[in-house]
């Protein structure tokens, strides 16, 4: 019987900031055909004069991933990850919950033992719309 | 009814470091293993918390005199305009003034949390001038430690039980309930459920005038009925019941507060408020009375009101309970959507517990109300004659 091999898949998500000077290069494509990864853009901003942004996400088996990334920094594309660019202040964060409900992918929630938010930042898909739902001004997005 | 103790032998006890204190949380595992009876027995004060929106707040300051004197006609504080027609130098500053140079994103309450931060606050004021107070005009900066009394008065605060909102339009709508999402998008409320103050004391058995309070990070005091005050208690045929509408007025000193539990928020399209953090601890008088304090989430029932329909009545969608909205997400109108609370769960917790801590401690005494507060009020609309 042969033996199936199982492959594990990783998922990451980024924030790609080209500049000018590259904005019009194939980077994205390369990343399918060449590095052979899953590609899910969830929010772009371009402008040729002043370069662009993406929100991107990759899957794909670790090496591929890996890989991946590395062409992307060589390419002197700017890569950061959620964190950097969706700052959830926890010093001015109440716990209130007003954001939960209105994030469309579920990324917000409250604890169910200590009713305190709870961020995963894999599910955010950096769409703002908890910014303006937060009272406080505890998150930002910097996109 | 059996009286169990009284307001005089709880703080004695209080006194000694041998009172027995749980929260409004505690008490609920206590009351289904031992029952209300023995509980009433065992259990001296019950604590409870909240920490909500509460636009009706203001805090009241005495500026003192300047030489030349002025009597204050018009006076703005980071230029957001207080109100000055009381007297020399005393205004008030409210919560949901909004600023003249920040539109919706700086107001009232951002000048009493920037107090309270002991940050520096610009003061304007003019005057027509009289002939013992010649001056018209001052210009200069104030701070919590330069003025005379600080004082937070709050006339409506601690609503009992506000309602869940929704949307059933086709447009996203800004309310002080937060953003409702159309077409039944999302539901919020906003109350601390079964830590809630008034929802464990509903029928006013214990809370009155002159209770004695934690209020933002000090010790203040109940100083009157609230504005709209109009208990209401309401059953549906399921035998479901909705106990709504007591509202306190709170008195306490702005500068033995905190940031910690004293915010200003803003809630889009709608304005500034003040977020207040309230804990009143509830005698056990009687078994009466541990039988409310008992009272959980699943127990307590409110309506789902639509915000889309611009009138003073809006219809209701029906009725729901806390365990379900705090489980985050109810049912309404064959649509499953998800909840938000705005009353920080976590917070109420908090202040419960530095409650009970203060109690056990000995620096936190009872106060018998002065005064009972009606139960038997109808809240009346504004007619247009």
């Amino acid at each position: 019987m042969e033996k199936l091999r199982e492959i594990k898949m990783v998922r990451k998500k980024m924030i790609l900031t080209f500049p000018p000077k590259i904005v019009e290069e194939p980077v994205t494509y390369k990343l399918i055909k060449e590095f052979g990864l899953w590609v899910n853009i969830l929010r772009a901003k371009i402008d040729p004069s002043n370069g662009g942004k993406l929100v991107i996400e990759l899957k794909g088996e670790k090496k591929q991933l890996e890989a991946g990334l590395k062409f992307i920094q060589d390419a002197k594309v700017d890569l950061e990850f959620l964190k950097q660019e969706v700052i959830w202040n926890k010093e001015k964060c109440t716990d209130c919950g007003a954001c939960v409900s209105i994030c469309p992918v579920k990324a917000l929630s409250l604890n169910k033992e200590t009713f305190k938010l709870q961020f995963n930042y894999e599910e955010c898909v950096v769409c703002g719309y908890c910014v303006e739902s937060c009272p406080m001004k505890a998150i930002e997005v910097k996109f | 009814m059996t009286t169990k103790r009284t307001f005089e032998q709880i703080n004695k006890k209080i006194k000694d470091g041998k009172a027995v204190v749980v929260t409004a949380e505690e008490i609920i595992p206590i009351v289904q293993e031992k029952g209300i009876e023995k509980a009433a027995e065992e259990i001296d004060v019950v604590t409870t918390g909240t920490f909500g929106p509460m636009c009706s707040s203001s805090v009241i300051i005495n500026l003192g005199h300047s030489d030349p004197p002025i009597r204050i006609q018009k006076a703005w504080l980071n230029d957001v305009e207080a109100y000055a027609g009381i007297a020399a130098v005393d205004i008030i500053m409210g919560a949901t003034q909004p600023s003249e140079t920040h539109g919706m994103f700086y107001g009232g309450a951002h000048v009493i949390e920037d107090l309270i931060s002991k940050k520096r606050i610009k003061l304007k004021a003019i005057s027509q001038g009289t002939d013992c107070y010649p001056r018209k005009e001052i210009e200069t900066y104030i701070n919590l430690e330069s003025i005379n009394q600080a004082i937070l008065f709050n006339p409506r605060n601690c609503y009992q039980n506000y309602n869940v909102g929704v949307n059933t339009s086709n447009k996203k709508i800004n309310t002080y309930m937060g953003i409702l999402l159309p077409k039944l998008g999302n539901a919020s409320f906003s109350t601390s459920g079964q830590l809630s103050p008034l929802l464990n004391d509903p029928k006013f058995m214990t809370i009155g005038i002159g209770t004695r309070i934690f209020l933002g990070g000090a010790q203040g005091f109940i100083a009157w009925e609230g504005t709209q005050h109009s208990p209401e208690f309401i059953s549906n045929e399921e035998g479901m019941q909705i106990s709504k509408g007591g509202t306190l007025s709170v008195i306490g000193n702005l500068k033995e507060m905190s940031t910690d539990y004293i915010r200003a928020a803003v809630f889009k399209g709608y304005g500034t408020t003040l977020v207040v953090g309230i804990g009143i601890p509830i005698p056990i008088l009687s078994s009466d009375i541990m039988k409310y304090v008992a009272v959980r989430n699943e127990e307590i029932y409110t309506q789902i009101i639509d915000y889309s329909v611009p009138h003073a009545q809006r219809p209701s969608l029906g009725w729901v309970n806390y365990k379900q909205l705090f489980s985050g997400e109810i049912s309404v109108q064959g649509k499953t959507i998800p909840t938000s609370p705005l009353s920080s769960y976590a917070k109420a917790r908090e202040i419960a517990q530095k409650l009970k801590k203060e109690i056990v401690e000995g620096s936190f005494l009872l106060q018998k109300p002065i005064k009972k507060l009606p139960i038997k009020e109808k809240f009346k609309s504004l007619l247009e004659i």
